[in-house]
């Protein structure tokens, strides 16, 4: 055994958060700031100690995949607050994007279909956080979060009920059809979506007072604003990707797999196909609206071109790259959204381009979609794909 | 003369008919692809458009019309040979999606390619004929010698698909490999060329298209002409049936007239709504077309 036995590692884990906390409040200048760092140490040490604990994750894998949220969501949190402000604006955006992501790959990975209108669900939520905002200034951020949600599912809903009867590339088409069609719907109803110009939110998201408590505002780089649009995001995200984990373990998970590999064999069983199709749907459009309400949020924004036919595109990529039908593909692909257009102008100027040129303006494009037609010819599950058959074959080299 | 020939109905629907038939043309060549190789080709204007911009770069070279036309052609045949042989083949016999997604793939690298190289402005195409909408008792009658033309060429193209299908010995060939390939093959028909020579044709009915279009309209010729001629096209051949060639290019020139009418009596926002209102209760009411017979999914 490398690593120290069960009855051995709750005392272990004691010790290292006592002294975990003795640090974490002698290091700090002020109490407050002692206390937030010693919880966010003794929190990942708990939530470790629930994670190494052999069979636990088998008898209780709810409460482990809340652990594995816990842990994540306490780091990436510690983090962000030694980044500068726009690191954590393109953290912000990665967030609200793999919430997208995640909503696209369950519907792909798990039922074997594919939307290309994804964009357009982000941007069905978007709007009805941009309206409602409006229209009722006193509404609490979650409460229009959720009716965003609430508005995707529903279009979700709309154009799922055809897409029960409609096989893979019929789908898709449809989706696309949609995708293509939202910035003239946005047009249409210009007196509710602002036409071309879009929508501002009435008020700004502010930073609860407490907030200021815990960090330098000094420190010229970062806003506590700006912090606290990032920590909301990435604590969405981690609710988000929480449910979703236990949607994929769950009956109506398994029963969009059996659809997946054989349609026929889930009917045999007593699987309704056309429900679990349309449910499938729903998720992924009000996944999708979700991020697109978040998106609205961090920018305090919202404006047409954004959601067209582009987006859609982008969001297939990505969660392409990052790896179709699992949950960390949608991690992973937020990540690259993050970073991807710091990326892209770093080779631009590496490359000695010109920034106005003509190939520097479709370098996205290019890159993107060479990296789409690879990632599907030569590794079909993307990045995640890629690691887990590479961790296979280094676990069958080693012996035992 | 007949103020009938200038009414709104009447020059609404030659209108229509102006653009249904390039969505006719883009939805037979989508089901020139389906029905010979079970792919949804989303690069099917993206690919046309390509062809296009190499054919008429001999413009700078004081090349006229006709030559262009022809290296356009030419341009075609070997983009739909190359995309078949070194990018489709891989794609045969895999899960429905990947297919989609690398034609979602290389719609966006030819596009961002074609404006890389040849940038996103707008380029007008030389036009044969006039556009000029001809005089009918001082009223403008909805036709033009450049309309006509593209009547006839749209015409002359399906004719063309139709006898070679109908009534060639390639035709039936190319027919036999989509039906049956292992039968096929067993008989002495090359399947593996058949399926690069239907990839090809499909390309050439597509360049044709694009040629027409980016002449026709205001626009010219851009990376981006044929995407919403494109998602027309899907409408029309989603409609009549992808198994269908009639039915892709009847629904195609109805959705021409359907769109011309709801253009000028609603609004031209609302044309793509409408479009994609009629697809959806199209595909409640068939969800494999209108055109085609119900088949049986064998397991």
């Amino acid at each position: 055994m490398k690593f120290a036995g069960t009855r051995r590692r709750v005392p272990i884990a004691m010790g290292v958060a006592v002294v975990a906390t003795v640090v974490a409040l002698v290091s700090t200048t002020t109490s407050r700031e002692g206390v937030a760092l010693s919880v966010a140490f003794d929190l990942a040490v708990a939530c470790g100690l629930i994670l190494s604990l052999p069979s636990f994750k088998l008898s209780h894998p709810v409460v482990s995949r809340a652990a594995l949220t816990l842990l994540g969501l306490d780091v990436a949190i510690f983090i962000t607050f030694f980044l500068n402000s726009s690191t954590n604006f393109n953290l912000a955006t990665g967030a609200a994007m793999s919430i997208v992501l995640l909503g696209l790959s369950f519907l792909t990975g798990a039922s074997g279909q594919i939307s290309l209108g994804n964009g357009a669900f982000m941007g069905v939520g978007a709007f009805a956080m941009a309206i409602w905002a409006n229209h009722h200034t006193t509404t609490p951020i979650v409460a229009t979060l959720l009716i965003a949600v609430v508005c995707g599912a529903l279009v979700g809903l709309l154009l799922g009920l055809p897409a029960t009867r409609l096989r893979g590339p019929y789908l898709a088409g449809m989706t696309l059809a949609f995708a293509v069609a939202f910035t003239f719907i946005l047009s249409t109803f210009s007196s509710w979506t602002g036409g071309d110009s879009g929508l501002q939110l009435p008020t700004a998201a502010i930073a609860p007072r407490w907030l200021d408590g815990f960090f330098h505002a000094g420190t010229p780089p970062l806003t506590t604003t700006t912090l606290y649009l990032t920590d909301v995001a990435i604590i969405v995200a981690g609710v988000a990707f929480f449910f979703m984990a236990n949607l994929f373990a769950s009956r109506t998970g398994r029963s969009m797999r059996l659809i997946r590999d054989n349609d026929v064999a889930a009917e045999l069983v007593g699987v309704s196909l056309p429900r679990t199709r349309v449910v499938a749907f729903i998720v992924s459009s009000a996944y999708a609206a979700l991020g697109g309400a978040l998106l609205t949020l961090i920018d305090n924004s919202v404006s047409p071109p954004t959601y067209s036919f582009a987006l859609s595109v982008t969001i297939l990529s990505l969660i392409v790259i990052g790896g179709i039908g699992t949950i960390s593909g949608a991690l992973i692909g937020g990540v690259i959204y993050a970073f991807s257009t710091n990326v892209i102008s770093w080779i631009t100027t590496q490359t000695g381009l010109n920034p106005q040129g003509n190939l520097a303006s479709q370098l996205n494009g290019i890159i993107f979609g060479g990296l789409l037609i690879l990632t599907m010819l030569f590794a079909p599950f993307g990045i995640t794909g890629a690691a887990r058959s590479l961790w296979h074959r280094l676990r069958a080299r080693s012996p035992g | 003369m007949d103020p009938f020939l200038t009414s709104r109905i009447v020059t609404d629907v030659l209108g229509g008919l102006t653009n249904g038939v390039t969505y006719g043309l883009v939805a037979l060549s989508l089901v020139l692809i389906w029905r010979s190789t079970g792919i949804l080709n989303f690069a099917q204007g993206a690919m046309p458009m390509f062809a296009t911009y190499v054919g008429f770069a001999l413009l700078s070279y004081h090349f006229g019309y006709w030559p262009c036309v022809v290296a356009c052609v030419i341009a075609a045949l070997l983009i739909g040979g190359l995309t078949e042989r070194l990018l489709v083949r891989r794609l045969y016999g895999k899960p429905e999606i990947n297919p989609i997604v690398v034609m979602v793939g290389f719609l966006i690298v030819l596009e961002a390619v074609a404006a890389a190289i040849w940038s996103s402005t707008p380029r007008s195409l030389p036009s044969p004929f006039s556009s000029i909408h001809w005089q009918l008792a001082g009223k403008p009658f909805a036709l033009s010698p450049f309309i006509v033309y593209e009547f006839a060429t749209a015409l002359v193209v399906m004719a063309a698909v139709a006898v070679l299908f109908r009534f060639t010995n390639l035709g039936l060939q190319l027919r036999a490999s989509a039906l049956a390939p292992e039968v096929s093959r067993l008989l002495g028909v090359r399947v593996g060329r058949l399926l690069t020579l239907g990839w090809m044709l499909s390309t050439v009915v597509g360049v044709i298209t694009t040629i027409l279009v980016s002449a026709n309209f205001f626009s010219g010729l851009t990376p981006t002409v044929m995407d919403g001629i494109f998602a027309y096209g899907f409408i029309a051949a989603a409609i009549g049936g992808l198994e269908s060639p009639v039915g892709a290019i009847v629904a195609g020139v109805l959705l021409g007239v359907v769109n011309q009418f709801v253009t000028d009596y609603v609004n031209q926002n609302a044309v793509i709504i409408i479009a994609l209102a009629i697809l959806i209760v199209s595909l409640m009411i068939r969800p494999s077309g209108v055109f085609t017979k119900s088949a049986l999914r064998r397991v």
